[in-house]
């Protein structure tokens, strides 16, 4: 009994110590394109709430040449393995009728808590195509609707009302995946040891993929390079 | 013909029926003992089949009446919280998150309420009920021509009712395309669109049975002497009503079966190719055509006008000849209109599609024929008007229910000229104003007829009269509480409120100005949820406790009064089939020795 004990915890330890992080960056080439100011006269709610004029999101280049809201991920390479969904709910909210955040990742059966923050209609659309469509409207500022999705998928969310709104949110039966910030770095954390494919993902330049190897001194480095249309 | 079901175990019951023979129906030796089953749910017995349709036609209303009534919280306090909390639980807090209504389900509950109201509230009132049980002891017939094909005709109402109830149940709830279903967005819609269709299948089987039913009992079981011309005016209603069932639904059925390919098999009769919805290319080839929903909707849906307001005339006409006690004024010009009605009411319909611009050589020719259809409705209008001229009117309560109908359809119809022109149109159309026009047809129109239908045959039905002091609180309550709903909705109309509005309007500017009549119009509306409660304890109360009252209660001439007794005989209707003689409305006959003249009394 204390011997198979042994031998569990040692498998146990040995994954861990078996697993690193890839860690890397997303870097854009070339002139970024000038982000549309988006106009939000339509409504007043939205116009009050904001003092300067908001851009589209659609591509932002940070001020060290990176590329933001790139959703880099794991696309091949873990097999089999079943991930259960984390208890934490991912929070996707709407503030001053802006999506935030514009590019979000979830797992498969993990929970998406969809928040209005703003005193006016929004209506959330997914258009999503392996998860069933929804089109939820939320009239209240507060108001918040939970939604769990089962297949994996890169979707945009819209709001009719709003048409300048829009988002995307990543749906993955792993929890390997992360959204560049405003560095445009990425860490896939505790990847146990092995070949992948990882996979950058951005809403204008499409995909790009990379080899890397996770080996059991834990850690890995990959970069992504975008280049200006 | 005639299909006795309910006497077949028994040759001897009806010796003969047809027109012109008469016809012994030896009753008391003949009954024999049916299931409860058969004598009360599937039965044969056009009377039995007339309570069916009139009680599950009234649940309808109600229901459809109180998601009227949940609506109106939302239209007159947008997005507060409902008040009724266990209400707001039993809905669903996927529908109304800490009672909060969401636009999803206002969607869901004006498309429902409106298919309620007209597909099974009145028209299964209006024509089911009254129609069933009413004209074939008025043109002295035992039964229906096809008494099986009525049975199966209210079942299938009954399925169709099923159908659209259970449909709130489905995920995304219950269809919200509007009650008019329209093309491409009732294609794209949730689930329970594909029940409205299957319902409304249904629900178009169930009336194409009973049509048919009505037109062969009123051409073949008309008693010996009852000519057309001394049809009472309520089985002319009936009769042109059916005609338009019968001619008008078909179109709407094969559309609704071909919505549902379009949902469920992928065909795009109503789906343009390249249609791009949210910014997604939907996967529909075929080149269909929106507006060809429009046109096979509304080809059905404006005659459906008729077939609601046409019976409601002719109940009116009853009350009013027998509450003045004089001939109705220009019988055969009201035959004659009702008539030209049905037939002008095939070529109106694109009025309501003034806006998809469909040119203006086709757009000049449904304004004229809308402005002549408005011709046989006034001549109508004018004949019960001038009926009531130099009358000792009996204001008994059918009758209040009955002079309130007059202004109201009068009103209704007058607004609806203006609907009618496309120049005025382009304003109106889609707006709080067209609200108020049809629902004064059909509410303070056809549902204060229906009411007076309902106090003027209970005694026939029953045995027993309606209390009148119950009678006239509810109608003095309607008749103000359905002014007070309505009647603000043309101000808010005229100032260009769009209808369908989760917020009543609320953000929009040039609403700003009107929107205090929502609460008005809410108020007013809960107060005429209220002003039912003396009808449903009066019509409850008065089965055991009503006064008893004598075969014809009213004094009236036609054979349902005259020739049976109250309630009529269970099998066949009366002890001898009557034989008549004259017209409907011999009141005050100069010389005779009382104020009436039964259409089956000698000459």
């Amino acid at each position: 009994m204390n011997k198979t004990l042994g031998i569990v915890l040692s498998l146990l330890v040995a994954g861990q110590v078996l697993a690193g992080d890839v860690a890397g960056k997303v870097v854009f080439e070339g002139t970024a394109p000038k982000a549309a100011v988006l106009r939000m006269d339509a409504d007043k709610v939205c116009k009050a709430a904001h003092k300067e004029p908001q851009r589209s999101e659609e591509v932002v280049v940070n001020a060290n040449g990176t590329l933001k809201n790139v959703l880099v991920y794991v696309k091949d390479g873990l097999g089999n393995r079943k991930f259960d969904p984390p208890a934490k709910k991912v929070t996707f909210d709407q503030i001053g009728c802006i999506y935030v955040p514009h590019v979000v990742g979830i797992q498969t059966g993990q929970e998406l808590e969809v928040i209005n923050s703003d005193p006016t209609l929004h209506n959330v659309h997914s258009l999503s195509k392996e998860n069933p469509q929804f089109n939820v409207a939320q009239p209240k500022k507060g108001m918040k609707l939970t939604k769990k999705f089962e297949k994996p998928e890169v979707f945009k969310v819209k709001c009719e009302v709003h048409t300048w709104m829009g988002a995307y949110i990543g749906v993955f039966n792993h929890p390997f995946y992360a959204v560049t910030g405003d560095d445009g770095t990425f860490t896939l954390p505790k990847l146990p040891a092995g070949e992948y494919t990882i996979e950058a993902w951005h809403e204008k330049y499409g995909t790009q993929t990379g080899k890397v190897k996770v080996d059991a001194a834990g850690k890995a480095t990959l970069d992504f390079k975008f280049a200006a249309k | 013909m005639s299909d006795n079901t309910s006497h077949s175990s028994s040759p001897k019951q009806v010796e003969g029926v047809g027109v012109g023979t008469h016809v012994h129906v030896a009753h008391e030796e003949h009954v024999h003992e049916r299931s409860f089953i058969r004598k009360y749910i599937f039965s044969t017995d056009h009377k039995v089949i007339g309570i069916q349709y009139g009680i599950t036609a009234l649940l309808f209303l109600l229901f459809g009446f109180t998601l009227m009534m949940i609506m109106r919280w939302q239209l007159a306090y947008p997005g507060e919280p409902f008040p009724l909390k266990w209400l707001a639980a039993l809905i669903g807090s996927e529908n109304m998150p800490d009672g909060i209504m969401l636009p999803e389900f206002y969607n869901q509950l004006g498309a429902m309420h409106g298919t309620i109201m007209v597909f099974l509230g009145v028209v299964p009132l209006a024509v089911g009920a009254f129609g069933n049980y009413i004209v074939p002891l008025q043109i002295g017939a035992p039964d229906m021509a096809f008494p099986k094909l009525n049975m199966m005709s209210y079942w299938f109402y009954f399925l169709g009712g099923v159908t659209m109830l259970v449909s709130f149940f489905l995920p995304g709830g219950a269809a919200n395309s509007g009650w008019t279903s329209y093309a491409p967005l009732a294609v794209i819609a949730t689930t329970g669109q594909t029940a409205w269709l299957i319902g409304m299948v249904f629900l178009i089987t169930s009336s194409l049975l009973g049509s048919v039913n009505f037109i062969t009992t009123i051409i073949q079981l008309r008693a010996h002497g009852m000519t057309f011309m001394r049809l009472p005016f309520f089985v002319w209603a009936q009769f042109v009503t059916s005609f338009l069932l019968l001619l008008a639904f078909p179109p709407l059925e094969a559309a609704g079966i071909m919505q549902l390919m379009d949902r469920v098999a992928g065909t795009s009769f109503f789906i343009p190719s390249g249609l791009v919805v949210s910014g997604q290319p939907l996967p529909y080839t075929g080149g269909g055509s929106p507006l060809l929903w429009q046109h096979l909707f509304w080809f059905l849906a404006h005659p459906e006008v008729y077939v609601l307001i046409l019976p409601a005339m002719g109940i009116v006409a009853e009350i009013i000849a027998n509450n003045t006690r004089k001939p109705l004024w220009g019988y055969k010009s009201l035959v004659y209109a009702a008539v030209f009605l049905g037939f002008m009411s095939f070529a109106v319909w694109a009025h309501h599609m003034f806006m998809t611009g469909m040119g203006t050589v086709i757009s000049s020719f449904f304004q004229t024929t809308t402005m002549i259809i408005s011709i046989p409705s006034i001549i109508i209008l004018t004949a019960f008007f001038l009926s009531l001229w130099g009358a000792s009117i009996r204001f008994t309560t059918p009758m209040l229910f009955a002079l309130a109908f007059l202004p109201m359809f009068g009103i209704g119809g007058l607004t609806g000229l203006p609907l009618g022109l496309a120049p005025p149109d382009i304003h109106l159309h889609d707006t709080y104003y067209v609200i108020g026009h049809f629902h004064y047809v059909v509410a303070p129109g056809t549902l204060m007829a229906l009411f007076a239908g309902i106090y003027y045959w209970y005694p026939k039905v029953t045995g027993r009269k309606m209390s009148d002091l119950l009678g006239k609180i509810h109608f003095w309550g309607s008749f103000v509480f359905l002014n007070g709903v309505f009647m603000p909705m043309f101000i808010q109309g005229l100032a260009g409120v769009s209808r369908r509005l989760y917020d009543g309007g609320a953000q929009y500017a040039h609403a700003q100005g009107v929107l205090q009549w929502n609460e008005f119009m809410s108020v007013s509306a809960w107060l005429l949820g209220l002003a039912q409660i003396p009808f449903i304890i009066n019509f409850f109360w008065s089965m055991k406790k009503g006064k008893k009252v004598e075969e014809n209660v009213w004094q009236a001439t036609t054979l349902e009064w005259a020739a049976t007794t109250s309630p009529p005989l269970a099998h066949g209707n009366f002890a001898r089939i009557p034989e008549v003689y004259r017209g409907p409305y011999e009141y005050s006959v100069p010389g005779a020795p009382t104020d009436y003249l039964p259409q089956n009394e000698r000459a």
